[in-house]
């Protein structure tokens, strides 16, 4: 390989004089060998990280139309089947009591829970250990846990206690990519000294628990409708959590009862907004109503899944069917 | 030289010198600092002040140059307002590190700033004392007077991310080098003008699906319509669209574009890729001489810090290689390496065009024999991800980098159709970095955990990599890549894997231990085959 390029790069040198008399007649003609670029080579030389040369990070599904129609439609779906938004501003100390009250007081379950946010001062392993997450979280449920890295890669001891690896099955490994090392999500503090390479990325584990067959079970989830990594688009609002993580796991599951649980204080800069359809328990969260009386007279109003939409059916990927076995 | 006594006065007088009316002024500063110093050779009170101190008048100059002395012994311990332009006559301090000037100080003369922690104490259990009243009344001042941004607490923590952030000479050296040392490639944009794009196609001459030509005059007339057209397609890269009969450009792009099977018949869109030869030719001949100019450069490098110490001039070993069932190979005949990469088949229970391992077949791998202290870079995927940590556990390494691999299509797009991942689809690919020992050789941080380049044959993996490995250990550690095909052999390397042709070895223990197991096998093949006949 590296032979080949120096080859290459002494013929240009070679034929530059000729080249440059057939240049001035016609400069558009085309080159004869396709080109592709080394963007991490780039990355030494100029400092732009490689992200920044993705061309769809502002929009994943460019170039297909069948798959933007399927997300706006899912997009409208989940909002119109969607709670009011609801924050539940808790003390870190305290979350862990909170929600014990409303699993055994209020007998509240969720389909989704989402644990963590871009930060790095997250206190998701304790949170894990010190909290009976199975019952909080219906079956079959979905659980995201986003962190940095080095805090994802911590829950590994997770898998290993057989308590935990019975209830939950690491089923993906998500990826957010912010877009330069200027953008509220670099997370600069996870690279210590000990690095050997710059970390430029937040990593989610998507656990599944119960069981759920993606072949069969289309009216609990819609798979590969979203991919595992997304990269920061630019025209992001300013918040501690980038909207697409929201966005995966409304597209993947059709439940309708969400929480995310922020274990770390975002400050005043990087909001906690709160979103339809979530509620949001946090020490920063903009919006402090929720009640669980009305959450669940809303819930039952609403149903706990989005109903079937045969237009979303018709579109959305789904396994090829199995020859019937003779 | 650090002027000691001025150090002193800024610790002692800090919150004066900050509050109004000085409101920390250098230039007032200095004068304050000046007839202080008159004040004190006048009652000739001070026993300790040296010859400077005596003198009548300090210069503003000198003032300026002290505080900049003493700004450089330890940055940050002063902080300026108007740090952007820093001219003199208009520096204002807006921040003084009381403790790290303490220490300074203490360094100079030793015990001066001993009972400081004591003192406050004794000042805080006293508020009715008079001579702090001053200072209550400048804190309550400044509370006022300041808005939440710079409240003590807010210049505390951006005085600790400052610190945080800065990195030391060692980070900045190894990024010079990897500069230095990089080849320059050919790097051309790509145009993301969809416009552009599309007047380019309806002009492009497609043949066979190749672009073979580009009429400058369609260009030049559609330049009106277009701005700034001409110029991009001579120095970026199109993507012109291939349309053919049966192509219904209202379905969008097909998904495998370039590496589409059934271009004959794929009603999807295609693209070809566009771009002058003129610019191609230019782009490489800069290349070129880029290259050769610090070629020279090379051969001076000063920061030879982990590398071999003739680092210029020594070659490179050619590539080496050896055909063999990983699983059953002896690992001690190839001794000791600094890099080991290994992309193993793992089991993760789906049909794929290769054969797999059991996972007991890799973590029993003895991959703990090749090395003493370095590095691991294990490519794993779904499940293999926590068996590949766990392995790398059992190895004696530590995960301290995870490397996303993001996979693009012709169009430098990410993947995201085709049903790639079981409940999600996959962009990405996991590529997890162990380390063993505490390798202190290492040129770290010269690259980021991300590569992005696209997708190849059906698990080759990308070649970036081998340019991150060599800036990380330099050209002459010794490298091994386990379950590498032909396309994996290259110079420095050291291949092992079923799918190579044959061998190849240059270093002579590492042929003279190879043959004496090749010897010993048969040695003992031979009488277990006569046992069982």
């Amino acid at each position: 390989m590296t032979r080949l390029t120096m080859y290459s790069d002494h013929t240009p040198l070679k034929n530059a004089a000729e080249g440059s008399k057939k240049r001035r007649n016609n400069s558009l003609k085309p080159a004869a060998q396709p080109h592709s670029n080394d963007y991490t080579e780039h990355y030494v030389h100029t400092c732009l990280p490689p992200q920044k040369f993705v061309k769809n990070s502002e929009n994943q599904v460019e170039g297909y139309p069948n798959l933007q129609k399927l997300f706006r439609l899912k997009e409208k779906h989940v909002a119109r089947h969607a709670t009011k938004p609801y924050g539940c501003r808790v003390n870190i100390d305290e979350m862990c009591s909170t929600l014990n009250g409303w699993i055994y007081k209020h007998k509240l379950v969720f389909d989704v829970v989402m644990i963590g946010c871009l930060t790095d001062n997250q206190f998701i392993y304790p949170l894990l250990t010190s909290l009976p997450i199975d019952k909080l979280i219906s079956k079959p449920g979905f659980l995201f846990i986003w962190g940095s890295a080095q805090k994802i890669n911590e829950l590994t001891k997770l898998l290993q206690n057989d308590g935990w690896a019975k209830k939950f099955r690491k089923s993906e490994e998500l990826v957010f990519i912010p877009v330069d090392k200027s953008s509220p999500f670099y997370p600069g503090l996870d690279n210590n000294d000990e690095a050997l390479f710059e970390k430029m990325q937040w990593h989610c584990w998507m656990c599944i628990t119960g069981t759920v067959r993606r072949a069969t079970d289309g009216h609990l989830i819609h798979c590969n409708v979203d991919t595992d990594l997304n990269i920061e688009s630019e025209n992001l609002q300013n918040s501690a959590i980038p909207a697409h993580l929201y966005k995966i796991a409304e597209n993947f599951s059709t439940a309708t009862r969400r929480l995310h649980i922020i274990p770390a204080r975002t400050g005043t800069e990087t909001p906690v907004r709160v979103r339809p359809g979530w509620v949001i328990m946090s020490p920063d969260v903009i919006l402090n109503n929720f009640d669980s009386a009305k959450y669940q007279e809303e819930i039952s109003k609403l149903g706990t899944h989005l109903p079937t939409r045969s237009e979303i059916e018709v579109l959305r990927p789904k396994s090829p069917t199995q020859k019937k076995a003779t | 030289m650090i002027n000691c006594e001025l150090v002193k006065y800024l610790v002692e007088n800090h919150n004066d010198l900050l509050a109004p009316p000085i409101s920390g002024r250098v230039e007032d500063i200095g004068i304050m600092f000046a007839t202080r110093n008159d004040a004190m050779s006048l009652d000739n009170e001070s026993a300790e002040s040296t010859g400077q101190a005596g003198q009548a008048g300090q210069k503003a100059d000198e003032f300026w140059n002290d505080l900049m002395n003493i700004e450089a012994i330890s940055p940050g311990c002063l902080s300026f307002a108007n740090s952007a332009d820093l001219s003199r006559q208009h520096a204002t301090i807006d921040y003084v590190d009381v403790e790290t000037l303490e220490i300074m100080h203490n360094c100079v003369v030793p015990g001066s700033f001993q009972r400081h922690s004591t003192r406050i104490e004794q000042n805080s259990s006293k508020p009715g004392n008079s001579a702090n009243s001053s200072s209550w009344s400048c804190r309550l001042h400044s509370i006022l007077e300041s808005h939440a941004a710079d409240t003590p607490n807010q210049q505390t923590l951006d005085r600790l991310n400052q610190a945080l952030s800065l990195k030391p000479a060692s980070y900045l050296l190894g990024r010079e080098r990897a500069r230095k040392f990089t080849r320059h490639a050919s790097f051309i944009p790509i145009c993301g003008n969809k416009n552009h794009c599309s007047v380019l196609s309806s002009i492009a001459a497609i043949s066979s699906n190749k672009v073979v030509a580009m009429d400058m005059n369609k260009v030049h007339a559609a330049e009106q319509d277009c701005p700034g057209l001409l110029k991009c397609a001579q120095s970026k890269i199109h993507y012109i669209s291939n349309l053919k009969p049966q192509t219904d450009a209202s379905l969008g792009d097909c998904s495998y574009l370039d590496t589409c099977h059934k271009l004959n018949s794929c009603r999807y869109v295609h693209y070809l890729q566009y771009l002058p030869e003129s610019l191609a030719q230019a782009t490489a001949i800069n290349v070129a001489q880029t290259n050769e100019a610090s070629a020279s450069k090379r051969h001076m490098c000063l920061y030879t810090q982990g590398l071999n110490c003739s680092v210029a001039s020594a070659p490179t070993l050619p590539a080496q290689w050896i055909q063999c069932d990983v699983r059953k190979f002896d690992f001690n005949i190839l001794g000791k390496f600094s890099v080991v990469v290994a992309d193993p088949a793992w089991n993760i229970r789906m049909n794929l065009p290769y054969g797999t391992c059991n996972d007991s077949e890799l973590t029993d791998l003895p991959l703990d024999l090749l090395q003493q202290e370095g590095i691991l870079f294990l490519w794993v995927t779904g499940r293999a991800i926590e068996v590949g940590k766990s392995s790398l556990q059992k190895w004696g390494y530590h995960v301290c980098n995870e490397i996303s691999w993001i996979k693009t299509n012709q169009l430098g797009r990410t993947i995201v159709t085709g049903r790639t991942g079981h409940w999600l689809n996959h962009s990405k690919e996991h590529l997890l970095v162990g380390v063993k020992g505490s390798p202190r050789w290492l040129n770290r941080q010269s690259d980021v955990d991300l590569i992005v380049s696209a997708s190849r044959e059906t698990s080759r993996k990308p070649d970036e990599l081998y340019g991150m490995i060599e800036r990380l250990v330099g050209p002459h550690a010794r490298k091994l890549e386990v379950f590498g095909r032909d396309h994996n052999t290259r110079p420095g390397w050291f291949t092992i894997g079923n799918q190579l042709n044959g061998d190849r070895i240059c270093e002579i223990d590492v042929k003279m231990k190879y043959n004496t197991y090749l010897q010993k096998q048969r040695s003992q093949s031979v009488p277990r085959y006569s046992t069982l006949a």
